[in-house]
């Protein structure tokens, strides 16, 4: 789970043992470039760098305090419990607000699955039955032989389950859109592994130290709103999202009627006898059970986009127009908008 | 003093009702009191910073209790607009009436779906029909029934349209539900209570504007999309030939081993083309030869398109793109006035 990630004890460790000290380096060696600066000044009695290092000693404070508060809202947000927020909303949860996030992508990507699942059976069953030929004797004698095949032979071949073109075009694009929104969820949920193994906390030490560097404070405080969107406001969406995974991925059809075995079941002398004796076997062989339900795969494909495409998007939107407010912050313009445009 | 009369009038209306209200009303007082809190710090310290900032907060609180009175007076018009009786007697609000627009909508093409699956089927079990007949290893076979293979094609392409239009509407279904359920009772309070910290203002601006814009928009949508319709059917003059409910074509049955070819061919040709009679078979074809049935089928299919047309095109298309683009307009727009200026071209492409 994600408290293994990043609310485990594992994660504390690289918290204290990495990020912390990498920080206090990362300020050490800005306060170190502020002072000598600010010598300088005094040296050279060049009021600019004096007025520089006073400005910049304050940034640094600014930053340092950011940091912490990040700190603070990741070590907040592993102990909130995502059931009782649930309960205030009427709504169901559990874990932690990280735990939630990464549920709701899990469990939007296994929803996807399961609609790749139920269009692919459909599409199989539907190829199989459109290309089972039947020979129908001329003067027929019972369903299967008839005169007509006994001298010489007298016959009309048909495939008497039909066509399934209609059908199979509308499935076809279902399964294109499931895997879509299959690919898109794994997708979403591999930035929130990136995420939690830690990658944006080597943004702050980073952060501190290019935002009191020459010409570099908006890189640097884009480091520090990267970090905080990408910590902070991107798994809040997804958690918050997750409280409502009820009502988005809620399956339209029954999944236990649905395999993933390339024939249905085994075909032993006697089966295939009887296939060769009747349509009807073959088809309930696949539709047996009432799974001949394009209408409820379509809708399946639907659901699936917009749990799994939809609402990640919404919480990605949401985490990169917070990089730009939180850059706001620091006195910084920065539109990270067009990133969207990748998804 | 008169602006904190006016703050004071709109406490109570936002405990005016319950759901959504309360949480709201909660957010704003917990906000209130830290700007109060944050103020006092600045004046009892001497921190102008401090004093600046907390004025600055109260001006954006104040315009959040302006978004939320607007929003509780704009919702009340709406369903009052959309639970009037010359719309929908029997609806009690208007997301429930956008609900039921689009299970229409998706009832209607998934039986259009169907019909299209039915008559595929058909179709193709009769042009699958081959003959054969031999003696002594002597014999022909021969497939007179390739005829009715040329109507798979427009079928396959009409299923295709169809499964995608299903799978539109049934994804507007699905959100028209998380918005009856979550909108305003879930996201809007959390968008205010997040847009009351200065640092996720941005995202509780975009979840304020993203429950607004599905409570309201998307229903809308829906409901201007079915009057649209509703009010071309009622138009017996320029609906002339447009049913709401696209039915089947039945076809003559295939003889494999029938050979004989379509006498008149040129009259054939020309009759279909002219589209005489929408809807019947032209008693010119020869409906006793394999080719007539084949043409007859096509030419009733051909009179039924523009049942196929309104149910997918207007019905499933331009409604669903109509209330889609309604609701990414809002949502574009509202998160400005909330004060979240996010582009939203991401989730406008989906449309």
């Amino acid at each position: 789970m994600a408290a293994e990630l990043i609310c485990g004890p594992k994660f504390g460790s690289f918290l204290t043992t990495t990020i912390i000290p990498i920080t206090a380096y990362a300020t050490m060696a800005t306060c170190m470039v502020i002072a000598a600066s600010y010598m300088l000044g005094r040296m050279l009695s060049n009021p600019k760098l004096t007025l520089w290092s006073k400005t910049e000693i304050v940034q640094l404070f600014v930053s340092l305090a950011s940091t912490l508060l990040i700190i603070m809202v990741v070590g907040s947000f592993c102990n909130v419990n995502m059931s009782e927020v649930a309960q205030i909303f009427g709504a169901s949860g559990s874990g932690n607000i990280y735990d939630a996030a990464k549920g709701y992508l899990s469990d939007a990507a296994l929803h996807a699955h399961h609609a790749i699942t139920v269009v692919r059976y459909q599409l199989q069953g539907y190829t199989v039955l459109s290309y089972f030929n039947a020979l129908k004797c001329e003067i027929p004698m019972g369903d299967s032989t008839g005169l007509g095949c006994f001298f010489g032979q007298g016959s009309t071949t048909m495939q008497p389950l039909g066509g399934y073109g209609t059908v199979m075009a509308a499935l076809n694009f279902a399964l294109n859109s499931s895997l879509m929104s299959f690919f898109t969820a794994m997708n979403f949920a591999f930035i929130l592994m990136f995420v939690y193994r830690g990658f944006a906390f080597m943004f702050l030490p980073l952060g501190i130290f290019m935002r009191s560097m020459p010409y570099m404070r908006p890189f640097g405080s884009l480091m520090i709103a990267v970090s905080f969107s990408f910590l902070i406001v991107y798994p809040l969406m997804l958690a918050i999202f997750g409280l409502m995974s009820d009502v988005i991925l809620k399956e339209p059809v029954d999944m236990s009627k649905y395999h993933e075995k390339a024939y249905p079941d085994h075909e032993g002398a006697e089966e295939l006898a009887t296939s060769m004796a009747g349509e009807a076997y073959v088809h309930d062989m696949y539709f047996g059970d009432g799974q001949d339900n394009y209408v409820g795969a379509l809708n399946f494909a639907a659901t699936a986009f917009i749990g799994g495409v939809f609402f990640p998007t919404v919480a990605m939107i949401a985490a990169i127009a917070s990089v730009a407010y939180v850059a706001r912050l620091y006195g910084d313009e920065i539109d990270l908008s067009r990133l969207t445009q990748l998804v | 003093m008169k602006k904190l009369m006016l703050l004071l009038l709109m406490v109570p209306l936002a405990f005016a009702a319950t759901g959504w209200e309360p949480i709201a009303a909660m957010a704003i007082f917990i906000s209130g009191t830290l700007l109060a809190a944050v103020y006092i710090v600045g004046f009892g310290l001497g921190i102008s910073e401090l004093q600046m900032i907390a004025k600055e907060e109260l001006f954006q609180l104040i315009a959040l209790l302006i978004i939320i009175a607007a929003l509780t007076g704009t919702n009340g018009i709406l369903n009052g607009i959309s639970t009037n009786a010359a719309f929908k007697s029997d609806a009690s609000s208007m997301q429930d009436l956008g609900l039921d627009v689009v299970g229409t909508w998706n009832e209607s093409l998934s039986t259009a779906l169907g019909n299209l699956a039915t008559m595929d089927k058909a179709i193709s079990i009769e042009g699958s029909a081959g003959g054969q007949c031999s003696i002594l290893g002597m014999g022909y076979s021969v497939s007179g029934c390739g005829g009715y293979s040329m109507l798979a094609t427009p079928l396959s392409m009409a299923g295709g349209i169809a499964g995608f239009a299903v799978a539109e509407v049934s994804a507007m279904e699905r959100l028209l539900e998380i918005t009856k359920k979550y909108a305003l009772s879930f996201i809007l309070p959390l968008g205010i209570i997040l847009r009351t910290f200065k640092m996720t203002r941005g995202a509780g601006g975009f979840l304020i504007a993203l429950a607004v814009s599905m409570h309201i928009m998307l229903p809308a949508g829906a409901i201007f999309g079915e009057m649209l319709a509703v009010t071309f059917l009622d138009d017996s003059a320029a609906s002339a030939g447009y049913e709401d409910d696209p039915g089947t074509v039945s076809m003559g049955t295939c003889n494999p081993l029938e050979t004989e070819s379509v006498s008149g061919f040129k009259s054939m040709t020309n009759s279909i083309l002219e589209a005489d009679g929408p809807g019947l078979p032209d008693a010119s074809i020869g409906s006793g030869t394999n080719d007539g049935k084949a043409m007859n089928a096509y030419k009733k299919m051909r009179a039924k398109l523009k049942d196929y047309l309104f149910t997918m095109l207007i019905r499933a298309t331009l409604g669903p793109v109509l209330a889609l683009l309604l609701m990414m307009s809002g949502l574009r727009a509202l998160s400005a006035i909330a004060g979240a200026d996010v582009d939203v071209s991401a989730i406008s492409r989906f449309v």
